[in-house]
C-alpha cells in the first residue's frame, strides 16, 4: 500500500507539475522575488559610501581575503536583505470582486495591473482608531512579514489610498477556506489527505511557535487552501508575539473563537502559551474527521461541560494545575466518567486516536508540541499522507466560482465518478 | 534565516540621501538624526519604556530618513519654540517622527504607551530644549505644564496619529527589527570575554550609542555587533586573534570594511563640537526650522 500510493504519486507528480508550471502565481512571485534589481550593485559600490571617517586606514587583513567568503546560513549576505520601500498606492491593483466582510474589514479580490497576478486585498477598517493604528493589525502584518513559511499565507506588500485611513493589505489569493470547503464537498476527506492536511499545519503551527509567535485563533475557517492541495494558514488577527517566559504583564482571555478555545483559558488563565494552539488543531484534526464541528457550544460553560464529556473531568494526574486557575472554584466537576473518544471517532486507528487525545490533553504541560506531534507515528502508518498533487479541487466560492450543478441533483453520478477518479488515484 | 533579514537602505538611498536630495548638508542631517534619537533615548527613560522598546524606535527613526526628507517631517514637535520665534504662523504643526516611532515601536514590542505620557514628555524635552536656547539659559529652568484639555494637546495627538501612519507608510509597514542585544552575548561567549564585565560592558555601551548612528539601517546585526566587540576590545588593550586567514570578525561573518565603517560612525558621535555646532542642531527640530534655515542658507540662488 505505502509503496503502490508512493510510485503513484511520484509518476504522476510530473504530468501535474507541468499543468501548473504556467500559471503557478507563487513560483512567479519567487522569481521576481529573485530578480537581482540593484541589490547586488549595492555591495560593490559600498566602498563610495558617505563618512566611515578613518577610510584610508585599512586593516591589513583585508588583503588576501577570498572576495566571498562563505556565509553562515544565520548571517546572510547584505544583498539578501529587502531594501527600505514606502508603500505603494492601491491603485497598483484592479479590484475584482469582494470575497468576505469582516470586523476586522473588507476583502476584494484584485489584479496586480503589471503582473497580471491575482491577489486577496483586504481593507483595514481604521476610522475610529482612539489609539493611532490598531495593534492588532500591527501584530497580524508584523507577525506575516516574520513569517515565511509555505503553508502561512504570503503577505505581498501593504499598500495605502490616497488619504491615510486607507490601508490594504495584500495577501497571496487562496481559493477556499477548509469551512467552507468541509460543508460542501461531497464525501469528507480521505484520511491520507488528512495526514496531509494536518501534517502541513502543525509545520505551519511549529514554525510559527519558533519565531514566537502565537496564532491564537486557529480554526477551519481560517485555514485556506488552494486547488493544489496546500493549506495555508491565515489571519494572524490576534496573533502576538510571545517571550520567555510566557505572558509578562498578562494576556487576554478574549482570544480563540470559542469552539477551539482551549480550557486553560476557559478557566481564566492569564499566562497560556503554545498549547493553546495546539488545542484548536486538535479541534480541526476531529472537525476533519468529522466533517463538522467538534465542540458545537453556544458560551463558555456548555464547551466546557461537552470537553468534560469527551475526555471526561480533569483529575489531579490528568491536570494536576487545575485548582491555581481563576475559576477552578466556580465549577462543579461532573462525576468522574471516562473519556469517550473510541465511541465519538470509531474508525480511527489506535496511532490517529492517540495523536487527537494527546492534542486534545487537558494539562498544557502535558499536551503535545507541534514539533512532536508532527513525528507522530499516525503519520508514518497506512494510508501514508497523500500527494498534494494529487488533490482534486473544487470550484472556489471566493473566485465568485460555482458548481454548475448541485452535487446531490439526479446528475451527480457522473460527477461523483470524476471525483473518484480524481481522488482515489492513489488507492492500490 | 529569513528572520534575520531586516530592510537595510540600498545604495542610491545612501549616497542620496532624500534629506540631502533637498539641500542638507550630511553633516546637519547627521547632527538631527542623532538629536531625535537622543530624544526618543531620553522620552524612554522618563517613560520608564523598556529599552527594546527605545531602541525599535531608534532604528525605525533612522530608517525613515532613508525615504524622506527632513525638509517634509520635522524631528520634534516644537510648538514651544514658537515662543522664541513669534514671527512663525501659530497653526504650524510639525509632524513628529521621533515621537510617533517611539509610540509606533512600543506597540510593536508589545508594551504600548499612553498617548497623554508620550505628549507630555516630549513637551518637556522640547521646553527643555527652547530654555537651553534662550537668551535667559542661565535662569533655571521651569516647566509649564500643558492645559489637560487645551488645543496644545488635541493638536499633538492628532500630529502624533498622523507620524506614526506616516512612518508605517514610508517604510511600507515593513517595521521588523532585530536588536542586537542577544546577539552580542552569544559572540562575547564565543570569544570567552564574559569573564571581563568592563569589556561586554563596555561593548553593550556602544551597541547603544550606535542607536544614535544610522548603522542600524545600514548593516546586518553581526556587523555591528563585530564593531562593538571590536572598538571594547582595542580601548581595554584586550588581544583578540586579528592575523589574516583568521581574524575574529570572519567568525561571524563581517567583512572588515564594514566593520570598520560602523567603528567610525560611533566614534563619530564623540568628537569635540563647537558650541555654535551644538546650538545649531537644537534650533531645527521641526519642519519649519528646516526650511528657514535652508532658505538663509541657500547657495547659488
Amino acid at each position: 500500500m505505502a509503496m503502490a500510493s508512493g510510485s503513484t504519486s511520484s509518476t504522476s507528480t510530473p504530468r501535474k507539475r507541468s499543468k501548473w508550471d504556467e500559471e503557478d502565481p507563487d513560483d512567479i512571485a519567487i522569481r521576481q522575488q529573485q530578480q537581482p534589481s540593484k541589490r547586488s550593485v549595492r555591495t560593490r559600490s559600498r566602498g563610495a559610501r558617505q563618512p566611515s571617517p578613518v577610510r584610508s586606514e585599512l586593516h591589513p587583513a583585508t588583503t588576501g581575503r577570498p572576495s566571498h567568503p562563505l556565509h553562515s546560513i544565520y548571517v546572510p549576505p547584505r544583498t539578501h536583505h529587502p531594501s527600505i520601500q514606502p508603500s505603494r498606492s492601491v491603485y497598483c491593483y484592479e479590484r475584482l470582486n469582494q470575497i468576505e466582510e469582516g470586523s476586522y474589514g473588507v476583502v476584494f479580490r484584485a489584479r496586480d495591473k503589471e503582473t497580471g497576478d491575482i491577489v486577496a486585498l483586504k481593507k483595514l477598517k481604521l476610522d475610529e482608531e482612539k489609539h493611532g493604528f490598531p495593534i492588532t493589525a500591527l501584530r497580524e502584518i508584523n507577525a506575516l512579514m516574520s513569517c515565511h513559511h509555505d503553508n502561512v499565507v504570503r503577505i505581498r506588500e501593504v499598500v495605502v489610498g490616497d488619504t491615510l485611513t486607507q490601508v490594504f493589505v495584500v495577501m497571496d489569493f487562496i481559493e477556499h477556506d477548509l469551512k467552507t470547503l468541509l460543508t460542501l464537498m461531497p464525501s469528507p476527506f480521505l484520511q491520507s489527505e488528512i495526514k496531509t492536511l494536518m501534517l502541513q499545519l502543525l509545520s505551519a503551527v511549529a514554525h510559527c511557535h519558533s519565531n514566537w509567535i502565537l496564532h491564537r485563533d486557529l480554526k477551519t475557517s481560517n485555514l485556506l487552501m488552494n486547488n493544489r492541495g496546500t493549506i495555508k494558514v491565515a489571519d494572524f488577527g490576534l496573533a502576538r508575539r510571545y517571550g520567555d517566559p510566557v505572558g509578562v504583564g498578562g494576556l487576554t482571555q478574549l482570544v480563540v473563537t470559542l469552539w477551539y478555545r482551549a480550557p486553560e483559558i476557559l478557566m481564566g488563565a492569564t499566562t497560556y502559551s503554545t498549547a493553546i494552539d495546539l488545542w484548536s488543531v486538535g479541534c480541526i484534526f476531529a472537525e476533519l474527521l468529522l466533517k463538522e464541528p467538534l465542540f458545537q457550544a453556544k458560551n463558555e460553560i456548555e464547551l466546557l461541560s461537552m470537553i468534560f464529556k469527551l475526555l471526561g473531568p480533569p483529575t489531579s494526574s490528568s491536570w494536576p494545575n487545575y485548582s491555581t486557575l481563576p475559576l477552578a472554584k466556580t465549577i462543579t466537576l461532573p462525576s468522574p466518567q471516562p473519556h469517550q473518544f473510541r465511541q465519538r471517532f470509531h474508525h480511527m486507528t489506535i496511532a490517529g486516536l492517540d495523536l487527537l487525545m494527546s492534542l486534545l490533553t487537558y494539562d498544557p504541560e502535558q499536551r503535545i508540541s507541534a514539533e512532536e506531534a508532527a513525528h507522530h507515528p499516525y503519520f508514518s502508518e497506512s494510508p501514508l499522507p497523500k500527494h498534494p498533487d494529487l488533490f482534486s479541487s473544487f470550484p472556489s466560492a471566493a473566485a465568485g466560482e460555482r458548481r454548475r450543478k448541485p452535487f446531490d441533483s439526479p446528475s451527480a453520478p457522473v460527477r461523483a465518478a470524476d471525483y473518484k477518479l480524481l481522488t482515489e488515484v492513489d488507492l492500490p | 534565516m529569513p528572520a534575520d533579514l531586516v530592510p537595510l537602505a540600498s545604495t542610491s538611498q545612501i549616497e542620496r540621501t532624500p534629506s540631502r536630495e533637498d539641500g542638507i548638508p550630511p553633516d546637519l542631517e547627521e547632527d538631527l538624526r542623532a538629536f531625535g534619537c537622543k530624544l526618543i533615548h531620553e522620552a524612554g527613560i522618563l517613560l520608564k519604556q523598556k529599552q527594546v522598546a527605545v531602541a525599535t524606535a531608534q532604528i525605525l527613526f533612522q530608517r525613515f530618513w532613508y525615504t524622506t526628507s527632513m525638509k517634509q517631517f520635522g524631528i520634534g514637535v516644537s510648538p514651544s519654540l514658537l515662543f522664541f520665534y513669534p514671527t512663525r504662523t501659530p497653526q504650524f504643526i510639525t509632524q513628529d517622527i521621533g515621537m510617533g516611532a517611539l509610540y509606533l515601536a512600543s506597540k510593536l514590542e508589545e508594551c504600548p504607551l499612553r498617548m497623554r505620557n508620550l505628549i507630555n514628555i516630549y513637551d518637556l524635552l522640547l521646553q527643555r530644549t527652547s530654555h537651553a536656547l534662550s537668551p535667559k539659559t542661565k535662569d533655571p529652568f521651569k516647566y509649564a505644564p500643558m492645559s489637560y484639555f487645551g488645543n496644545t494637546f488635541y493638536d499633538l495627538k492628532d500630529a502624533l496619529v498622523v507620524a506614526e501612519m506616516q512612518i508605517l507608510k514610508r517604510l511600507g509597514f515593513n517595521v521588523h527589527v532585530v536588536l542586537p542585544y542577544g546577539t552580542l552575548i552569544n559572540y562575547l561567549r564565543v570569544l570567552g570575554l564574559t569573564s571581563r564585565k568592563d569589556a561586554c560592558a563596555r561593548a553593550w555601551g556602544f551597541l547603544n550609542d550606535a542607536l544614535q548612528t544610522p548603522v542600524y539601517a545600514l548593516y546586518a546585526v553581526p556587523t555591528i555587533v563585530s564593531a562593538a566587540i571590536l572598538l571594547a576590545s582595542r580601548q581595554l588593550g584586550i588581544s583578540l586573534p586579528s592575523a589574516p586567514s583568521q581574524c575574529w570578525w570572519d567568525l561571524f561573518d563581517a567583512p572588515w570594511e564594514d566593520v570598520w565603517s560602523v567603528c567610525g560612525y560611533v566614534m563619530r558621535l564623540y568628537r569635540e563640537r563647537a558650541p555654535e555646532e551644538r546650538m545649531r542642531v537644537l534650533r531645527l527640530v521641526g519642519k519649519k526650522d528646516v526650511r528657514g534655515w535652508l532658505e538663509e542658507n541657500a547657495v547659488g540662488s
